[in-house]
């Protein structure tokens, strides 16, 4: 579904991918871990086409995707959710909801979508006509997957969605992750805390300093000496 | 001060709080979307104007159909202008956007200015009236013309309202101003946003032009007045605050009849003035500032 492939990017004059490789396939949910910097964020912004990559290639649904602009990926049903969320805050949470499906233009797939989301997020249907800003932390995360689903993508990218938030509200979010994947959502999904990544993910790739240095199943990855050493704290 | 004074008064500010306000919306949804100090606003003013004139006075077009014409024709104008001159700054600019905007647009001003003059001469085109008719409100003759174009202020705005809160492409461009990645992420195009918001504000300062053709004659500095009346009105609403620029205009327009009633004529200015600096001193956000950021909340 998704096949990145030499992918070198960064900023201005400052690199931070250094080729960068990885596939995701139809209905699998794939992990990006690593520590702070090593281009989890990068890798993701290059694939959306909020950044053009410097050189490689990206190909989703079998189409050369890099160099697109992001609006045009957003409507091949490539949905991403980014680390701080872009909400508009001062819309309520519907129209948040109703925006995501902004490429959907039959208005009753469009309330279709609306009402498995609100379903699948019951404190959404809550706070509906609430203003995006003042929705608390974790609320806002499921605002954003809620937001990021309404418009049926294909491939869910989502971007640290455990951020800053309490460890009951971290489970939540990822419960969500879980009921979404369940219902065959495909994810790729970037994450610090590895050890919850890996229990939930398929399979997984390690990035360090712009670089894959490690993937495979998440089970054998669990067991893997120096991600043991490195990430997880255990011997 | 008698009641009949205070109607007067509130009539007569209210009549020209309109244009305010229609102007003011035009300026705050350009800048709140496109982050442009727009000060070539008025041109698109007068473009309303002439193409008014000369559908009215030179083809004999009914009032209501010239004053739609001229709207239509300042849409496209800012349309063409939002892709000749914005697009590519927005394409080729590095930092500093709204410095290098502010400058387009200053830029913009003289050149329109100088095309009007070249191509219309520098003389006054304006009509008597397009009714030949008044109305009485509270007892004062007031001239049908006024009454239509505060009318179609009121229109213009309310379809404004209701086009950024109940369409898909109204809620599209409140999105691109709070929040242009997420509207990037959610499938909106920028480009067409950012073009379609600036032929909006064009419009709606058209059709302030058209529709009151008959009080101030196309011209080709006509633009300046309705420009800082505009300005000042955003100023004291709060910058990119629509919904502040229709309270705000409307409130300039009583003050300014309110001051030149109480202190003379060509005092009113002088007035409108001190209240800026004022409020500029005591609450720089703008009379709305602190309470809402963006498009229309």
């Amino acid at each position: 579904m998704l096949a990145v492939k030499n992918l070198q990017a960064g900023y201005d004059c400052l690199q931070v991918l250094w080729d960068v490789s990885l596939a995701v396939e139809e209905g699998e949910f794939v992990a990006l871990i690593g520590s702070n910097g090593a281009g989890k964020t990068t890798t993701l912004r290059a694939v959306a086409g909020l950044i053009k990559p410097a050189a490689g290639e990206i190909f989703f649904l079998g189409r050369n995707i890099s160099g697109l602009p992001a609006h045009l990926i957003s409507r091949l049903g490539l949905s991403f959710i980014t680390e701080d969320l872009n909400l508009f805050e001062a819309m309520t949470v519907r129209e948040n909801l109703l925006l995501g499906a902004y490429s959907q233009r039959d208005d009753r797939k469009v309330h279709t979508s609306l009402d498995f989301i609100l379903n699948l997020f019951p404190i959404l249907l809550e706070r509906r006509n609430q203003l995006a800003g003042t929705l608390s932390g974790g609320e806002r995360r499921m605002l954003a997957l809620g937001r990021g689903m309404m418009g049926t993508p294909r491939l869910l990218m989502v971007d640290e969605p455990s951020l800053g938030l309490a460890p009951k509200m971290v489970m939540a979010v990822f419960e969500a992750l879980k009921v979404l994947h369940g219902q065959g959502v495909t994810i790729l999904l970037v994450e610090q805390n590895v050890n919850n990544t890996l229990h939930l993910a398929d399979k997984a790739y390690v990035l360090e300093h712009g670089r894959i240095v490690l993937q495979g199943a998440s089970a054998a990855l669990l067991e893997d000496p120096y991600l043991k050493e490195t990430y997880l704290g255990r011997r | 001060m008698d009641l009949s004074i205070i109607q007067n008064l509130l009539v007569t500010g209210l009549l020209r709080g309109g244009l305010y306000a229609l102007m003011s919306v035009g300026l705050a949804l350009v800048f709140g979307v496109m982050n442009i100090c727009h000060f070539a606003h008025g041109e698109y003013y007068v473009i309303g104007a002439y193409v008014a004139y000369f559908a009215y006075a030179l083809f004999g077009l009914n009032p209501i159909l010239a004053i739609l014409v001229a709207a239509a024709a300042s849409f496209l104008a800012g349309a063409i202008t939002e892709k000749l001159l914005f697009y590519p700054l927005r394409k080729f600019n590095k930092g500093e956007w709204v410095m290098n905007a502010f400058l387009l647009t200053a830029g913009l001003s003289t050149v329109l200015q100088s095309i009007f003059r070249l191509s219309f001469g520098m003389k006054y085109m304006g009509i008597i009236q397009y009714w030949d008719a008044t109305v009485s409100i509270f007892g004062m003759n007031i001239a049908v013309d006024r009454v239509v174009a505060f009318g179609i202020a009121l229109v213009a705005i309310g379809g404004l309202w209701l086009f950024l809160r109940r369409t898909r492409t109204g809620r599209a461009i409140r999105a691109v101003s709070q929040d242009e990645r997420g509207a990037q992420l959610a499938g909106i195009d920028l480009n067409w946003i950012q073009t379609l918001t600036f032929a909006l504000g064009s419009m709606l300062a058209g059709l302030g032009g058209a529709s009151l053709l008959s009080l101030s004659p196309a011209y080709p500095f006509a633009g300046n007045k309705p420009l800082i009346a505009s300005w000042f009105v955003v100023t004291i609403a709060g910058l990119g605050n629509v919904e502040g620029a229709i309270v705000g205009g409307l409130l300039v327009g009583v003050f300014e009849s309110v001051s030149y009633y109480l202190l003379g004529q060509g005092w009113q200015d002088v007035a409108s003035l001190v209240l800026l600096i004022l409020l500029l001193l005591f609450k720089p956000a703008g009379l709305f500032g602190t309470r809402v950021k963006s498009v229309w909340e």
